[in-house]
């Protein structure tokens, strides 16, 4: 196609066209009544650049009603069936339908209590899945697996928490056995730092890369490594658990039960703890915004975090030398207050010389990476073969 | 309290509460609803307020809305004292009450929803400003409405929620009260609403929430105020107090900051 030079008629009709396909994809379906009035054009133009979309395979259209009149219920188009992702963090779920092109056609997300448990949130996760599949006129079989990243070690080939202790609600169950009993859909699970890598990986900001490291700084903290261009999940499916090397033995006590873990000493509870006297923020959220805001308490406690995990850092570049180190988490919208603290120590303590040394960049996916890294996961899972041992045969 | 308390306070949420009540007591005939009830609000925090029913919930934020007066008590604002007579004086200081039945005109289109009683345009009504102040605020909120120019009656439970809080938002309170917003809702409106609360807690409003779901009252507040059968029974800040001892509270199945300081006091008088 010739591009369109700006302020032309055609232009002008691209734009339009962009501005259709955005409306959709944030509500997830319209009717063309209702694009008219998300995007300000005319029903005329909208329903013509509908007429023309769909023509094209961009845009699915259905026949439906609204307050008692005939509509047209104007959805994206899927390609082969849908995928589900669903993210559950310490603080947040997020759940994504995409088709498997990548192209996400519906999203949700909500904050979750501290502690949440397993049975009412993967519920939880259901009814929400089943509500979006409303919403783009899809059926639950035409799922073809859902992807569920959790912020724990997950043994693979169970599908099982592998670490007691770390998510209490969540311990000693098949998470994948729980889910697939919900929704009859084949159901993969993996740590969210291994998905958060694989997405950055394909998608963000490690692409092009054979060997990375990503860093999920946030409540908790954890790491997912992809080796010669694939994610190392290592025995059990134990590597990458960054937030638990050891910084100093006579450290705090960490939630693991050992003493002296990066995370107990740089995770988000301790940064919220450095800041504890008086009344003092309570979230890591505000800590991140009132640092972005010139504070300078919270701006030290920040750098102080980064210092320590920019040694944690240096053992991991020492041992694997990883091309990139790309940041994600909560903790990465800090960008420079963390990375520039961060960069430095860990150049202090590498052995290599630092023109050799990985470059540190933020994360391009920001707090989505982790639900992508769950829709690919299940793609690729869904796709190349595999129903191998999704649900463990009982 | 010292100083250095108070200066690290401030740059955080203020030291001292937007709003404080002490000992507000209230009276229906016989019967007492709320016997030397405590609160306080902080900008940027949001506070949960759970009880079981009958506990005085709703008479308390009755009290901050202007519909009831207290039998005694006293209200600060910004340290000021004051008294919430009407309605009106309430929306006057900054409060603002979102129902759970909500008040929406559901033959009005969202627009003059969003400005009834407040229409911009001294003779004719100034359309397009009011649809442009529209669009920006749902845009701050994240708030997926598809048109601003469709019924009220024709939107989600959870969108008619939204529209609601943002009805509230147009006279720019500092404190904004929602009574049961996630009650009835399904479970992607929900999302939604609570998604809500934390950008009304971002941009700096305090946010009484009032909420039998205690799943979303953990996913949401900073702390949370117990009342039972009209009296504080306990305040509890979310990081550190788990479900059960909420649950507890609620149902009084607990020794409580209140009954241990009690019977602290009853040591020290003998």
């Amino acid at each position: 196609m010739t591009r369109a030079t700006p302020g032309s008629q055609t232009s002008l009709r691209e734009a339009n066209r962009a501005r259709i396909v955005d409306a959709i994809k944030r509500h997830g379906g319209l009717t063309q009544v209702e694009l008219a009035g998300a995007t300000g054009l005319s029903p005329a133009t909208v329903s013509n650049i509908v007429k023309e979309l769909t023509a094209s395979g961009v845009l699915h259209t259905t026949p439906s009603t609204r307050s008692g009149r005939r509509a047209q219920h104007v959805t994206l188009a899927r390609a082969l069936g849908i995928v589900a992702g669903v993210h559950f963090s310490q603080r947040h779920m997020r759940v994504a339908l995409s088709d498997v092109a990548n192209t996400v056609v519906a999203e949700h997300n909500m904050p979750l209590a501290k502690d949440h448990r397993a049975d009412n949130e993967l519920d939880k996760a259901t009814r929400l899945i089943a509500d979006m599949l409303d919403s783009v006129d899809a059926q639950m079989d035409e799922i073809l697996a859902v992807g569920i990243a959790v912020p724990a070690p997950v043994d693979i080939a169970t599908g099982e928490i592998s670490r007691s202790g770390l998510m209490r609600g969540w311990d000693g169950i098949s998470i994948a056995d729980l889910m697939h009993r919900r929704i009859k859909r084949p159901v993969y699970v993996d740590n969210e730092a291994n998905l958060g890598a694989l997405a950055e990986f394909r998608l963000g900001a490690a692409r092009g890369r054979t060997n990375v490291a990503y860093l999920r700084l946030g409540q908790g903290i954890g790491a997912g490594l992809i080796i010669n261009g694939a994610v190392f999940r290592g025995f059990s499916s134990g590597a990458g658990e960054f937030g638990h090397m050891t910084i100093d033995e006579h450290g705090p006590l960490c939630r693991c039960g050992n003493r002296g873990c990066l995370e107990a000493i740089a995770g988000g509870p301790a940064i919220l703890d450095s800041l504890r006297e008086g009344n003092g923020p309570g979230k890591l959220s505000d800590v991140i915004v009132h640092a972005i805001a010139g504070d300078p308490l919270c701006t030290r406690a920040i750098a102080d975090a980064a210092r320590h995990i920019g040694i944690a850092a240096a053992n991991v570049v020492n041992l694997i030398a990883p091309e990139r180190i790309v940041v994600g988490g909560e903790l990465a919208r800090a960008g420079e207050l963390l990375l520039g603290p961060l960069r430095h120590s860990l150049e202090r303590s590498v052995v290599m010389s630092t023109d050799k040394v990985a470059d540190i960049v933020q994360g391009q996916l920001g707090e989505r990476a982790e639900l992508m890294g769950a829709v690919l996961y299940a793609i690729d899972r869904a796709t190349i073969g595999g129903d191998d041992y999704s649900i463990p045969l009982s | 309290m010292t100083l250095v308390t108070e200066v690290s306070g401030d740059r955080h949420q203020s030291a001292r509460p937007v709003l404080t009540m002490r000992g507000i007591n209230k009276s229906f005939g016989a019967v007492r609803a709320l016997t030397d009830v405590d609160l306080d609000i902080h900008a940027g925090e949001v506070v949960a307020l759970v009880g079981d029913n009958g506990a005085g919930k709703s008479t308390l934020v009755k009290i901050l809305a202007g519909v009831h007066a207290q039998d005694s008590g006293e209200i600060t604002f910004d340290e000021k004292r004051v008294s919430i007579p009407s309605p009106a004086a309430s929306r006057e200081l900054g409060i603002a009450t979102v129902f759970q039945e909500l008040s929406l005109c559901d033959n009005l289109d969202v627009v003059s929803n969003l400005f009834l009683g407040r229409e911009i345009g001294a003779a004719a009504l100034d359309e397009v400003e009011m649809e442009k102040r529209s669009w920006e605020l749902l845009r701050q909120l994240s708030a997926k409405i598809p048109s601003v120019r469709v019924p009220v009656a024709s939107l989600s439970g959870g969108q008619r929620q939204t529209v609601a809080i943002a009805r509230s938002l147009i006279g720019e309170p500092t404190v904004v009260i929602l009574d049961e917003p996630t009650a009835a809702l399904g479970i992607a409106q929900t999302a939604e609403v609570l998604n809500l609360v934390e950008r009304l807690r971002e941009r700096g409003l305090g946010v009484v929430l009032i909420s039998h779901n205690l799943a979303d009252v953990q996913a949401v507040a900073d702390r949370v105020v117990v009342l039972r059968l009209g009296r504080n029974n306990g305040v509890f800040t979310v990081p550190d107090v788990s479900y059960e001892e909420i649950i507890a509270a609620i149902t009084g199945a607990t020794d409580t900051a209140i009954t241990a300081r009690d019977s602290r006091r009853g040591e020290e008088s003998r």
